[in-house]
């Protein structure tokens, strides 16, 4: 087993995982798409106009503008890590996970191979989210380093929680009570649709506890070059906190956690 | 030679069950070994332990002189699984969920593609490929089956009940196929519950039961140690079996199980019936009896197979299964038969 066969392996399971999200369109891209639509429409136009403009760090960011960049924060992660949780346990749910697992591929391989699958998924969705935003107001790119940066981290970071959610989960309730009710209330708490430092105390204290603000805030700053947060510091802790759960994750397919007895 | 497969006081528990209780076999490379048991004895649970779907929970397991756990990657290069439950991936057709088989095992993608191809003909449904495994019929996923496990060319085939379920044509053409890649080199381990099949294509079969290894031998000698009924019809037989001082020497000598009259038949329970036959003859000839009809029937490996797992109360241990309800049941994998 020589480390060029090993890559193909990956590669294999890296095409075969984006192959399954890019033949199904109407399952990856309709739904962002009618959803964010309607995001835009309602709270940027409509609500935007009488909302006026949001003030960060001296500067006053007209409303749709300011929300963008956690719209597409929230697309690409909930995307990211529902592709990689669901493929997961979709595979051992009928037992197909056995055909990698079975392989001489290494553990670690496996698993970048479903992040990075994954993260490839919430990229497209966060463009997708952000070519849409552009129909309804001039979007720039102040600072493309940091955007393409924060964009990989973020979306590594919630494949890698995909794939323990996918490893933990026992039934299909469990999958959507993560989405659901873990994801997209931490997201919607992250700032994507106010400005935490408008929070009186001690919600906006509470707030900096949530790594949302961290990631809204990166991504914020790639676009407009305006952020709450530190974004070199929220960089330098997501970087880590992904290398931490992908470590995790590469751990748990070791000891078969989820997928061997 | 290194052993295809090597196991030492192999052992496997699920919470309060043995699945497997140290077993130790050796096969040798290059052999077409079977591997018998009733539902429950850990067949599935040891295969399963050779491709890193069940972690051991003590012993030793090797492929190829390789640790399946330490050295997993070597193990499982070579090693090409047929299960018996389907595990296919659904998202697509046959002919992609091959070449993606092939991948994960480091073939590049355009030899994959003149594989996938070649071993959708060799198994008959190549006209099938682009259909995906859920629409194919029971008959065509079982060599959908075969053709995945052969996809990789492994040096070591594993094939859990590969029959299970199959008409007779198909169980034909499937025996003649593995008999073939026996015979090119490719050692074979064999779970079936058609002794028949064991009989007819294993050089050597292990008898598993409540995770206990009972014997490992060829048919022929598992055979032999069974005793054979030698059946002779008589004309104006006697009411009770007639007294002959062979019988008796035989009997001595602890070849003779059993002697009795059934109608006009005299039946002789023996072990290597075929010995005490020609004296039996005589025997019945000095004393003025007149042969009918005479035969001679050889205990079946299917008999044998009942008699030594009879008294192992399989059926009052059985090993966890999979889920029933469809979840996830890797918490509690196990056979499925």
């Amino acid at each position: 087993m020589s480390a060029a066969s090993g890559l193909t392996g990956f590669k294999t399971l890296v095409r075969r995982e984006i192959l399954r999200f890019l033949r199904r369109p109407r399952n990856t891209f309709v739904p962002p798409f009618v959803t964010n639509v309607l995001y835009f429409s309602v709270f940027g136009v409509i609500l935007g106009d009488r909302v006026g403009g949001i003030e960060i760090a001296g500067d006053a960011v007209p409303y749709i503008l300011f929300i963008l960049p956690g719209l597409v924060v929230l697309g690409a992660i909930s995307n990211a890590f529902e592709n990689a949780s669901f493929s997961i346990f979709h595979g051992r749910w009928n037992d197909y996970i056995e055909e990698p697992l079975t392989s001489p591929m290494s553990y670690s391989r496996m698993v970048v191979a479903y992040i990075a699958a994954g993260a490839t998924r919430g990229l497209l969705v966060g463009t997708l989210i952000a070519v849409i935003g552009a129909f309804f107001t001039t979007v720039g790119v102040a600072h493309p380093i940091y955007l393409v940066a924060f964009a990989l981290v973020i979306t590594l970071l919630f494949s890698s929680f995909g794939v323990v959610g996918g490893l933990w989960a026992d039934d299909w309730d469990n999958l959507t009570m993560m989405n659901q009710f873990i994801v997209r209330p931490l997201v919607f708490f992250g700032g994507v649709f106010y400005a935490v430092r408008d929070l009186p105390s001690p919600y906006y204290e509470l707030s900096l506890l949530n790594p949302m603000v961290y990631m809204v805030n990166g991504v914020r700053y790639g676009f407009l070059g305006v952020s709450e947060v530190d974004p070199a510091w929220s960089l330098a802790v997501l970087s880590a906190l992904t290398a931490a759960i992908l470590a995790i994750d590469v751990v748990l397919f070791k000891r078969g956690y989820g997928l061997t007895e | 030679m290194t052993a295809a497969i090597e196991v030492e006081n192999l052992r496997k528990r699920y919470e309060d069950v043995q699945a497997l209780d140290g077993v130790s076999l050796s096969v040798p490379e290059g052999s077409f070994f079977g591997l018998l048991g009733p539902n429950g004895a850990g067949k599935t649970t040891f295969i399963n332990i050779l491709v890193g779907l069940v972690r051991r929970t003590g012993g030793r397991a090797e492929v190829f002189g390789h640790d399946v756990e330490s050295e997993y990657r070597q193990a499982r290069d070579a090693i090409g699984l047929a299960p018996q439950e389907f595990n296919v991936d659904r998202f697509f057709p046959i002919r992609e969920v091959l070449k993606h088989k092939a991948g994960y095992h480091g073939v590049p993608a355009g030899e994959a593609r003149g594989r996938a191809d070649e071993v959708l003909k060799r198994v008959g449904i190549y006209e099938k490929r682009d259909t995906r495994f859920h629409w194919l019929s029971g008959g065509m996923k079982r060599r959908f089956m075969l053709a995945r496990a052969l996809i990789t060319d492994p040096d070591l085939l594993i094939l859990d009940e590969p029959t299970a379920g199959v008409d007779v044509q198909l169980r034909h053409e499937l025996w003649d196929l593995i008999t073939e890649l026996n015979e090119s080199g490719t050692t074979i381990l064999l779970t079936t519950h058609y002794i028949e099949e064991a009989e007819r294509l294993c050089d050597e079969v292990a008898i598993l039961d409540s995770g206990n290894l009972v014997t490992v031998a060829t048919p022929e000698e598992l055979m032999d140690r069974g005793p054979d009924r030698i059946t002779v019809t008589l004309r104006d037989a006697p009411a009770s079996a007639p007294d002959l001082p062979t019988l008796a020497a035989n009997r001595r000598e602890g070849r003779v199980e059993s002697v009795e009259m059934d109608g006009d038949q005299l039946v002789v329970t023996a072990t290597k019936g075929g010995l005490v036959a020609p004296d039996l003859v005589r025997a019945l000839d000095r004393a003025g009896h007149e042969i009918v009809d005479f035969d001679i029937s050889r205990t079946s490996l299917e008999e044998v197979f009942v008699e030594m797992t009879r008294e192992g109360g399989s059926d009052q241990q059985t090993e966890p299964v999979a889920a029933a309800d469809g979840g996830v049941g890797r918490t509690n994998r196990g056979d499925s038969e």
